[in-house]
Protein backbone atom coordinates (compact mmCIF):
# COMPACT_ATOMS: atom_id res chain seq x y z
CA UNK A 1 0.00 0.00 0.00
CA UNK A 2 2.42 2.01 0.91
CA UNK A 3 4.66 1.62 -2.27
CA UNK A 4 1.65 2.61 -4.41
CA UNK A 5 1.29 5.23 -2.75
CA UNK A 6 4.97 6.23 -2.80
CA UNK A 7 4.64 5.27 -6.63
CA UNK A 8 1.20 7.45 -7.24
CA UNK A 9 3.35 10.53 -5.66
CA UNK A 10 6.21 10.06 -7.47
CA UNK A 11 3.90 9.56 -10.89
CA UNK A 12 2.34 12.77 -10.16
CA UNK A 13 5.73 15.16 -8.78
CA UNK A 14 7.45 13.87 -12.61
CA UNK A 15 3.96 14.87 -14.84
CA UNK A 16 3.45 18.29 -15.66
CA UNK A 17 1.64 20.11 -13.28
CA UNK A 18 0.44 23.34 -10.76
CA UNK A 19 -0.34 23.94 -7.12
CA UNK A 20 -1.61 27.08 -6.14
CA UNK A 21 -1.89 27.81 -2.55
CA UNK A 22 -3.84 30.56 -0.95
CA UNK A 23 -5.12 32.34 2.40
CA UNK A 24 -8.68 33.82 1.97
CA UNK A 25 -9.31 36.52 4.83
CA UNK A 26 -12.69 38.35 6.32
CA UNK A 27 -14.41 39.33 9.55
CA UNK A 28 -15.51 35.65 9.63
CA UNK A 29 -11.97 34.30 9.61
CA UNK A 30 -9.09 33.27 7.62
CA UNK A 31 -10.23 30.37 5.21
CA UNK A 32 -6.91 28.61 3.67
CA UNK A 33 -7.47 27.14 -0.15
CA UNK A 34 -5.35 24.73 -2.00
CA UNK A 35 -5.80 23.72 -5.84
CA UNK A 36 -3.62 21.35 -7.52
CA UNK A 37 -3.65 19.83 -11.04
CA UNK A 38 -1.98 17.67 -13.22
CA UNK A 39 -1.17 17.23 -17.27
CA UNK A 40 -2.71 13.60 -18.27
CA UNK A 41 -2.46 13.17 -21.73
CA UNK A 42 -4.52 16.01 -23.69
CA UNK A 43 -5.68 17.36 -20.65
CA UNK A 44 -5.27 17.67 -17.10
CA UNK A 45 -6.83 16.32 -13.58
CA UNK A 46 -7.36 19.12 -10.79
CA UNK A 47 -8.44 18.90 -7.40
CA UNK A 48 -9.42 21.66 -5.27
CA UNK A 49 -10.65 22.44 -1.64
CA UNK A 50 -10.79 24.45 1.32
CA UNK A 51 -12.65 24.53 4.88
CA UNK A 52 -16.04 22.85 3.86
CA UNK A 53 -15.93 22.06 0.83
CA UNK A 54 -13.71 20.35 -2.24
CA UNK A 55 -13.75 19.61 -6.13
CA UNK A 56 -12.47 16.80 -8.67
CA UNK A 57 -12.60 17.99 -12.16
CA UNK A 58 -10.96 17.50 -15.32
CA UNK A 59 -10.09 19.79 -18.31
CA UNK A 60 -9.72 19.02 -21.61
CA UNK A 61 -8.81 20.26 -24.68
CA UNK A 62 -8.64 20.26 -28.60
CA UNK A 63 -6.81 22.42 -31.02
CA UNK A 64 -7.41 23.29 -34.51
CA UNK A 65 -3.91 25.43 -35.50
CA UNK A 66 -4.77 29.04 -36.44
CA UNK A 67 -8.54 28.00 -36.75
CA UNK A 68 -9.40 27.93 -33.42
CA UNK A 69 -9.19 25.99 -29.86
CA UNK A 70 -11.99 24.04 -28.01
CA UNK A 71 -11.70 23.58 -23.84
CA UNK A 72 -14.32 21.41 -21.94
CA UNK A 73 -14.27 20.34 -18.83
CA UNK A 74 -16.44 19.02 -15.69
CA UNK A 75 -16.17 19.17 -12.44
CA UNK A 76 -17.87 17.30 -9.03
CA UNK A 77 -18.14 18.46 -5.64
CA UNK A 78 -18.73 18.13 -2.14
CA UNK A 79 -19.11 19.68 0.72
CA UNK A 80 -21.65 21.58 3.40
CA UNK A 81 -24.83 21.80 2.48
CA UNK A 82 -24.72 18.54 -0.39
CA UNK A 83 -23.12 17.79 -3.58
CA UNK A 84 -22.67 19.86 -6.77
CA UNK A 85 -21.22 20.21 -10.42
CA UNK A 86 -20.45 21.68 -13.16
CA UNK A 87 -19.88 21.48 -17.28
CA UNK A 88 -17.37 24.02 -18.55
CA UNK A 89 -17.45 24.77 -22.76
CA UNK A 90 -15.31 27.10 -24.04
CA UNK A 91 -13.55 28.09 -27.20
CA UNK A 92 -13.63 29.43 -30.91
CA UNK A 93 -13.16 28.00 -34.36
CA UNK A 94 -13.22 30.76 -37.49
CA UNK A 95 -15.66 33.58 -36.87
CA UNK A 96 -17.09 32.02 -33.85
CA UNK A 97 -16.89 32.08 -30.26
CA UNK A 98 -18.76 30.83 -26.96
CA UNK A 99 -17.86 30.46 -23.38
CA UNK A 100 -20.11 28.51 -21.68
CA UNK A 101 -20.21 27.10 -18.34
CA UNK A 102 -23.73 25.35 -16.16
CA UNK A 103 -23.57 24.35 -12.41
CA UNK A 104 -25.30 23.82 -9.24
CA UNK A 105 -23.77 24.33 -6.05
CA UNK A 106 -26.11 24.25 -3.09
CA UNK A 107 -24.33 27.14 -1.17
CA UNK A 108 -21.28 29.31 -2.10
CA UNK A 109 -18.19 29.05 -0.54
CA UNK A 110 -15.52 31.65 -0.53
CA UNK A 111 -12.78 32.19 -1.85
CA UNK A 112 -12.94 28.47 -4.09
CA UNK A 113 -16.54 28.42 -4.91
CA UNK A 114 -18.35 31.89 -5.20
CA UNK A 115 -21.54 30.86 -6.92
CA UNK A 116 -24.54 29.62 -5.22
CA UNK A 117 -27.41 27.65 -6.62
CA UNK A 118 -27.96 27.09 -9.97
CA UNK A 119 -25.56 29.63 -11.81
CA UNK A 120 -24.42 29.88 -15.60
CA UNK A 121 -23.40 31.60 -18.10
CA UNK A 122 -23.34 31.65 -22.36
CA UNK A 123 -21.44 34.10 -24.25
CA UNK A 124 -21.72 34.08 -28.11
CA UNK A 125 -19.64 36.29 -30.66
CA UNK A 126 -19.94 36.12 -34.23
CA UNK A 127 -17.39 38.28 -36.10
CA UNK A 128 -19.53 39.51 -38.83
CA UNK A 129 -16.76 41.24 -40.57
CA UNK A 130 -12.94 41.49 -39.72
CA UNK A 131 -13.09 44.40 -38.09
CA UNK A 132 -16.68 43.69 -36.24
CA UNK A 133 -17.67 41.12 -33.40
CA UNK A 134 -21.39 40.67 -32.44
CA UNK A 135 -21.70 39.59 -28.47
CA UNK A 136 -24.65 37.92 -26.86
CA UNK A 137 -24.49 36.97 -23.27
CA UNK A 138 -26.98 35.26 -20.80
CA UNK A 139 -26.27 34.57 -17.28
CA UNK A 140 -27.45 33.35 -13.34
CA UNK A 141 -25.44 33.83 -10.81
CA UNK A 142 -22.00 34.05 -12.47
CA UNK A 143 -19.33 36.71 -12.46
CA UNK A 144 -19.01 38.06 -16.03
CA UNK A 145 -15.16 38.35 -16.65
CA UNK A 146 -12.25 35.64 -16.64
CA UNK A 147 -11.12 34.52 -12.92
CA UNK A 148 -7.79 36.51 -13.40
CA UNK A 149 -10.24 39.59 -12.41
CA UNK A 150 -10.32 37.76 -8.96
CA UNK A 151 -13.88 37.35 -6.89
CA UNK A 152 -15.56 40.14 -9.02
CA UNK A 153 -17.73 40.90 -5.98
CA UNK A 154 -21.14 42.64 -7.01
CA UNK A 155 -23.05 40.22 -9.27
CA UNK A 156 -24.19 38.33 -6.92
CA UNK A 157 -27.55 36.69 -7.73
CA UNK A 158 -28.30 38.41 -10.62
CA UNK A 159 -29.49 37.20 -14.57
CA UNK A 160 -28.49 39.48 -17.33
CA UNK A 161 -29.11 39.49 -20.97
CA UNK A 162 -26.98 41.30 -23.16
CA UNK A 163 -25.80 41.91 -26.37
CA UNK A 164 -23.09 43.78 -27.57
CA UNK A 165 -21.33 45.26 -31.29
CA UNK A 166 -17.35 45.72 -31.20
CA UNK A 167 -15.45 47.68 -33.99
CA UNK A 168 -12.10 48.26 -34.07
CA UNK A 169 -10.76 50.60 -36.26
CA UNK A 170 -7.77 50.40 -34.44
CA UNK A 171 -8.41 49.96 -30.65
CA UNK A 172 -11.77 48.12 -30.12
CA UNK A 173 -14.65 49.81 -29.41
CA UNK A 174 -17.75 47.93 -27.53
CA UNK A 175 -21.46 49.33 -27.11
CA UNK A 176 -24.29 47.08 -26.07
CA UNK A 177 -27.50 46.84 -24.25
CA UNK A 178 -28.57 44.67 -21.31
CA UNK A 179 -31.40 43.88 -18.89
CA UNK A 180 -30.61 42.53 -15.67
CA UNK A 181 -33.46 42.60 -14.61
CA UNK A 182 -33.79 46.39 -15.65
CA UNK A 183 -31.88 48.04 -18.97
CA UNK A 184 -28.20 49.03 -19.04
CA UNK A 185 -25.93 50.37 -21.32
CA UNK A 186 -22.83 49.50 -22.15
CA UNK A 187 -19.48 50.73 -23.03
CA UNK A 188 -16.23 49.34 -23.79
CA UNK A 189 -12.91 50.09 -24.85
CA UNK A 190 -9.87 48.14 -25.15
CA UNK A 191 -6.60 48.68 -27.04
CA UNK A 192 -2.57 49.58 -26.72
CA UNK A 193 -1.89 52.01 -24.34
CA UNK A 194 2.47 51.52 -24.05
CA UNK A 195 5.22 51.37 -26.46
CA UNK A 196 5.67 47.85 -25.15
CA UNK A 197 1.96 47.00 -26.03
CA UNK A 198 0.47 46.70 -22.39
CA UNK A 199 -2.80 46.80 -22.96
CA UNK A 200 -5.72 48.89 -21.37
CA UNK A 201 -9.46 47.35 -21.06
CA UNK A 202 -12.54 49.32 -19.73
CA UNK A 203 -16.09 48.37 -19.93
CA UNK A 204 -18.69 50.49 -18.29
CA UNK A 205 -22.57 49.10 -17.70
CA UNK A 206 -24.67 52.25 -16.80
CA UNK A 207 -28.43 51.88 -15.97
CA UNK A 208 -30.39 48.89 -14.46
CA UNK A 209 -26.43 48.16 -13.57
CA UNK A 210 -23.66 50.26 -12.40
CA UNK A 211 -20.67 48.83 -12.88
CA UNK A 212 -16.90 49.37 -14.10
CA UNK A 213 -14.76 46.94 -14.77
CA UNK A 214 -10.85 47.87 -15.84
CA UNK A 215 -8.04 45.76 -16.77
CA UNK A 216 -4.23 47.04 -17.11
CA UNK A 217 -2.11 44.63 -18.51
CA UNK A 218 1.59 45.14 -18.37
CA UNK A 219 3.07 41.49 -18.93
CA UNK A 220 4.30 39.95 -15.83
CA UNK A 221 1.81 42.24 -14.11
CA UNK A 222 -1.57 42.83 -14.46
CA UNK A 223 -4.00 45.09 -12.42
CA UNK A 224 -7.82 44.68 -12.14
CA UNK A 225 -10.45 46.60 -10.93
CA UNK A 226 -14.03 46.03 -10.03
CA UNK A 227 -16.42 48.63 -8.56
CA UNK A 228 -20.28 48.10 -8.59
CA UNK A 229 -23.15 50.37 -6.75
CA UNK A 230 -24.61 49.55 -4.86
CA UNK A 231 -21.37 49.48 -3.08
CA UNK A 232 -18.93 46.43 -3.62
CA UNK A 233 -15.65 46.38 -5.85
CA UNK A 234 -12.06 44.72 -5.37
CA UNK A 235 -8.29 45.27 -6.75
CA UNK A 236 -6.50 42.30 -7.84
CA UNK A 237 -2.44 42.68 -8.70
CA UNK A 238 -0.80 39.80 -10.44
CA UNK A 239 2.60 39.77 -10.06
CA UNK A 240 3.52 36.21 -12.05
CA UNK A 241 2.11 33.57 -10.39
CA UNK A 242 1.77 35.80 -7.60
CA UNK A 243 -1.78 37.62 -6.48
CA UNK A 244 -2.92 39.72 -4.42
CA UNK A 245 -6.76 40.61 -3.98
CA UNK A 246 -8.86 43.31 -1.45
CA UNK A 247 -12.34 44.10 -1.95
CA UNK A 248 -15.34 45.47 -0.33
CA UNK A 249 -18.67 43.06 -0.42
CA UNK A 250 -21.12 43.59 2.91
CA UNK A 251 -17.62 43.51 4.33
CA UNK A 252 -13.96 44.07 3.46
CA UNK A 253 -11.81 40.88 2.53
CA UNK A 254 -8.85 39.63 1.06
CA UNK A 255 -7.23 36.70 -0.77
CA UNK A 256 -3.81 36.12 -1.27
CA UNK A 257 -2.52 33.19 -3.52
CA UNK A 258 0.75 31.86 -5.06
CA UNK A 259 0.98 29.11 -7.89
CA UNK A 260 3.70 26.90 -8.83
CA UNK A 261 4.38 25.25 -11.61
CA UNK A 262 6.68 22.16 -12.78
CA UNK A 263 8.66 21.30 -14.68
CA UNK B 1 20.63 -11.87 -77.12
CA UNK B 2 23.66 -10.36 -75.43
CA UNK B 3 23.16 -6.81 -77.08
CA UNK B 4 19.89 -6.44 -75.67
CA UNK B 5 20.67 -7.67 -72.36
CA UNK B 6 23.60 -5.00 -71.73
CA UNK B 7 21.29 -2.49 -73.55
CA UNK B 8 19.18 -3.21 -70.51
CA UNK B 9 21.80 -3.03 -68.14
CA UNK B 10 22.98 0.09 -69.47
CA UNK B 11 19.60 1.65 -68.97
CA UNK B 12 18.94 0.43 -65.82
CA UNK B 13 22.55 1.54 -64.57
CA UNK B 14 21.67 5.57 -66.62
CA UNK B 15 18.62 4.83 -64.41
CA UNK B 16 19.80 4.34 -61.07
CA UNK B 17 22.74 6.78 -62.25
CA UNK B 18 19.83 9.46 -62.87
CA UNK B 19 17.74 8.52 -59.74
CA UNK B 20 20.98 8.98 -57.50
CA UNK B 21 21.24 12.08 -59.24
CA UNK B 22 17.78 13.30 -58.66
CA UNK B 23 17.88 12.31 -54.57
CA UNK B 24 21.29 14.34 -54.15
CA UNK B 25 19.45 17.03 -55.80
CA UNK B 26 16.57 17.49 -53.28
CA UNK B 27 19.30 17.97 -50.26
CA UNK B 28 21.43 20.30 -52.43
CA UNK B 29 18.34 22.24 -53.60
CA UNK B 30 17.19 22.63 -50.00
CA UNK B 31 20.69 23.17 -48.76
CA UNK B 32 21.22 25.99 -51.42
CA UNK B 33 17.79 27.34 -50.09
CA UNK B 34 18.89 27.08 -46.72
CA UNK B 35 21.94 29.05 -46.95
CA UNK B 36 19.93 31.94 -49.17
CA UNK B 37 17.86 32.64 -46.45
CA UNK B 38 20.16 32.23 -44.04
CA UNK B 39 19.51 36.05 -43.02
CA UNK B 40 16.31 37.81 -41.70
CA UNK B 41 13.39 37.84 -44.23
CA UNK B 42 9.69 38.50 -44.97
CA UNK B 43 7.58 37.56 -47.48
CA UNK B 44 4.15 37.77 -48.50
CA UNK B 45 2.06 33.84 -49.41
CA UNK B 46 -1.20 34.41 -50.97
CA UNK B 47 -3.59 31.95 -53.00
CA UNK B 48 -6.22 29.47 -51.95
CA UNK B 49 -7.02 27.09 -49.67
CA UNK B 50 -9.86 25.10 -48.91
CA UNK B 51 -11.16 25.77 -45.87
CA UNK B 52 -14.16 24.49 -43.68
CA UNK B 53 -16.50 26.64 -45.53
CA UNK B 54 -15.20 25.96 -49.31
CA UNK B 55 -12.23 27.54 -51.11
CA UNK B 56 -11.45 30.86 -49.74
CA UNK B 57 -8.54 33.30 -50.25
CA UNK B 58 -5.80 33.30 -48.28
CA UNK B 59 -2.96 36.03 -47.70
CA UNK B 60 -0.43 35.97 -44.96
CA UNK B 61 2.88 37.88 -44.13
CA UNK B 62 5.48 35.60 -43.18
CA UNK B 63 8.68 36.47 -40.91
CA UNK B 64 11.85 34.48 -40.77
CA UNK B 65 14.86 34.59 -38.58
CA UNK B 66 16.37 31.28 -40.00
CA UNK B 67 19.53 31.09 -37.92
CA UNK B 68 16.98 31.24 -34.48
CA UNK B 69 14.72 29.01 -36.65
CA UNK B 70 11.96 31.26 -35.57
CA UNK B 71 9.13 31.94 -37.88
CA UNK B 72 6.14 34.26 -37.46
CA UNK B 73 2.86 33.93 -39.97
CA UNK B 74 0.30 36.79 -40.10
CA UNK B 75 -2.82 35.95 -40.95
CA UNK B 76 -4.67 38.48 -43.08
CA UNK B 77 -7.16 36.73 -44.98
CA UNK B 78 -9.87 35.00 -45.04
CA UNK B 79 -11.76 37.83 -42.78
CA UNK B 80 -12.39 35.14 -40.51
CA UNK B 81 -8.16 34.67 -39.84
CA UNK B 82 -7.39 38.00 -39.88
CA UNK B 83 -5.19 39.06 -36.28
CA UNK B 84 -4.89 35.32 -35.94
CA UNK B 85 -1.47 34.41 -36.00
CA UNK B 86 1.22 31.69 -35.84
CA UNK B 87 4.95 31.49 -34.72
CA UNK B 88 7.08 28.25 -34.84
CA UNK B 89 10.05 28.36 -31.98
CA UNK B 90 13.07 25.56 -31.79
CA UNK B 91 10.41 23.58 -30.30
CA UNK B 92 6.73 24.70 -30.13
CA UNK B 93 3.95 26.45 -32.44
CA UNK B 94 2.27 29.29 -30.96
CA UNK B 95 -1.32 29.52 -32.28
CA UNK B 96 -2.70 33.38 -30.98
CA UNK B 97 -6.61 33.46 -31.93
CA UNK B 98 -7.81 37.18 -32.13
CA UNK B 99 -11.28 36.03 -31.25
CA UNK B 100 -11.17 34.60 -28.18
CA UNK B 101 -7.65 36.55 -27.32
CA UNK B 102 -5.75 33.11 -26.50
CA UNK B 103 -2.07 31.99 -26.60
CA UNK B 104 -2.22 28.72 -27.37
CA UNK B 105 1.03 27.10 -27.45
CA UNK B 106 1.46 23.22 -27.99
CA UNK B 107 4.99 21.37 -28.25
CA UNK B 108 6.22 20.80 -32.07
CA UNK B 109 4.86 16.89 -32.35
CA UNK B 110 1.49 18.17 -30.98
CA UNK B 111 0.72 21.11 -33.16
CA UNK B 112 -0.52 19.07 -36.20
CA UNK B 113 -3.06 21.41 -37.99
CA UNK B 114 -6.72 20.03 -38.56
CA UNK B 115 -8.57 21.39 -41.67
CA UNK B 116 -6.58 24.51 -42.43
CA UNK B 117 -5.52 21.55 -45.37
CA UNK B 118 -1.87 22.68 -45.07
CA UNK B 119 0.99 23.40 -42.72
CA UNK B 120 1.71 26.98 -41.74
CA UNK B 121 4.64 25.91 -40.52
CA UNK B 122 5.94 24.91 -43.56
CA UNK B 123 5.76 27.98 -45.24
CA UNK B 124 8.78 29.53 -43.59
CA UNK B 125 11.12 26.51 -43.05
CA UNK B 126 11.06 24.23 -46.25
CA UNK B 127 13.77 22.21 -44.86
CA UNK B 128 11.55 21.52 -42.09
CA UNK B 129 8.68 20.62 -44.34
CA UNK B 130 11.17 18.60 -45.91
CA UNK B 131 11.29 16.30 -42.89
CA UNK B 132 7.93 15.84 -42.90
CA UNK B 133 7.31 15.14 -46.73
CA UNK B 134 9.26 12.47 -48.49
CA UNK B 135 10.46 14.99 -51.78
CA UNK B 136 11.92 14.25 -54.68
CA UNK B 137 12.90 16.31 -57.75
CA UNK B 138 10.13 16.23 -60.68
CA UNK B 139 11.85 18.27 -63.07
CA UNK B 140 11.96 22.22 -64.12
CA UNK B 141 8.98 24.17 -64.76
CA UNK B 142 9.08 27.98 -66.08
CA UNK B 143 7.15 30.04 -63.98
CA UNK B 144 6.40 33.93 -63.92
CA UNK B 145 9.39 34.56 -61.64
CA UNK B 146 11.76 32.41 -63.14
CA UNK B 147 12.74 28.84 -63.69
CA UNK B 148 12.15 26.85 -60.83
CA UNK B 149 12.96 23.31 -59.54
CA UNK B 150 9.78 21.32 -58.54
CA UNK B 151 10.21 18.76 -56.01
CA UNK B 152 7.05 16.55 -55.30
CA UNK B 153 6.91 14.07 -52.36
CA UNK B 154 3.92 12.38 -50.26
CA UNK B 155 3.75 13.63 -46.70
CA UNK B 156 4.19 11.27 -43.28
CA UNK B 157 0.56 10.86 -41.56
CA UNK B 158 -0.80 13.55 -39.64
CA UNK B 159 -0.33 16.32 -41.76
CA UNK B 160 -3.28 17.70 -42.81
CA UNK B 161 -2.53 16.92 -46.33
CA UNK B 162 -0.94 13.76 -48.59
CA UNK B 163 1.03 15.58 -50.85
CA UNK B 164 2.93 18.65 -52.20
CA UNK B 165 4.37 20.21 -54.87
CA UNK B 166 7.06 22.86 -53.67
CA UNK B 167 8.69 25.20 -56.41
CA UNK B 168 12.26 26.69 -55.40
CA UNK B 169 13.20 29.50 -57.39
CA UNK B 170 16.37 28.68 -59.57
CA UNK B 171 18.46 31.94 -60.30
CA UNK B 172 17.36 32.95 -56.42
CA UNK B 173 17.07 29.53 -54.43
CA UNK B 174 13.92 30.54 -52.39
CA UNK B 175 10.44 28.36 -52.80
CA UNK B 176 7.87 30.73 -54.38
CA UNK B 177 5.04 27.85 -54.98
CA UNK B 178 3.42 25.70 -52.63
CA UNK B 179 0.72 23.19 -53.84
CA UNK B 180 -0.97 21.02 -51.05
CA UNK B 181 -3.11 17.85 -52.11
CA UNK B 182 -4.87 15.58 -50.70
CA UNK B 183 -5.62 11.42 -51.70
CA UNK B 184 -7.55 12.00 -54.53
CA UNK B 185 -5.25 14.97 -55.96
CA UNK B 186 -7.59 17.61 -55.17
CA UNK B 187 -5.78 20.96 -54.19
CA UNK B 188 -6.17 21.72 -50.58
CA UNK B 189 -3.94 25.22 -50.87
CA UNK B 190 -2.43 26.53 -54.17
CA UNK B 191 0.21 29.40 -52.76
CA UNK B 192 2.49 31.85 -53.93
CA UNK B 193 4.95 33.67 -52.15
CA UNK B 194 5.57 37.09 -53.47
CA UNK B 195 6.87 40.74 -51.98
CA UNK B 196 9.95 38.85 -50.73
CA UNK B 197 12.60 40.82 -48.92
CA UNK B 198 15.16 40.69 -46.57
CA UNK B 199 14.03 42.51 -43.35
CA UNK B 200 15.23 43.87 -40.19
CA UNK B 201 13.61 41.39 -37.64
CA UNK B 202 14.23 40.52 -34.22
CA UNK B 203 12.90 37.58 -32.02
CA UNK B 204 11.42 39.89 -29.80
CA UNK B 205 9.27 41.38 -32.80
CA UNK B 206 8.60 37.51 -34.15
CA UNK B 207 7.39 36.05 -30.43
CA UNK B 208 5.22 39.62 -29.83
CA UNK B 209 1.87 39.25 -28.71
CA UNK B 210 -1.02 40.93 -26.36
CA UNK B 211 0.32 40.94 -22.91
CA UNK B 212 -3.91 40.45 -21.82
CA UNK B 213 -4.08 37.16 -24.24
CA UNK B 214 -4.64 34.31 -21.52
CA UNK B 215 -1.72 32.28 -22.34
CA UNK B 216 -2.82 28.05 -22.36
CA UNK B 217 0.17 25.50 -22.65
CA UNK B 218 -1.08 22.21 -23.89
Amino acid sequence: MRAWALCLLLGLALAQGRLEAGLYGAPGGLTPALEAAFSLGEGEVYAKGQVGRGALGYLGSLSLGPLGFLAYGVQGEVGEGGVGGALFLEGGAGPVALEGRLGFRPQAALPLFPEASFFGRLALRYRASPKEVLGLEVAQNAPPRSPSFGLQPGWEGAFRLEGSYAFRPEATYTLGLGVSPWPYALLGFKGEVGEEGEVLDLLLRLGGVNRLEAGLYLGEASLHLTLSYPWAGSFVVWLGDLGLEAGYHHAPYAWVRYAWRWP
Amino acid sequence: MEVAVKKILAALGLALFLGLAWAQSVSQILDLVEKNLSEPWQALVQGEIQGPGGREALQARVYALPKERLFRIEFLKPGSLEGNFTVVTEKEVWNYLYLTNQLVISPKEKAQVQGLGFSPQGLGDPKALSERVSLHLAGEERLPEGVAWKLVGEAKEGQGFARLELYVLKADPRPVRFLFLDEGGKVLADLRVVEFKRASLSPAQLKRYPKDAQVVRR
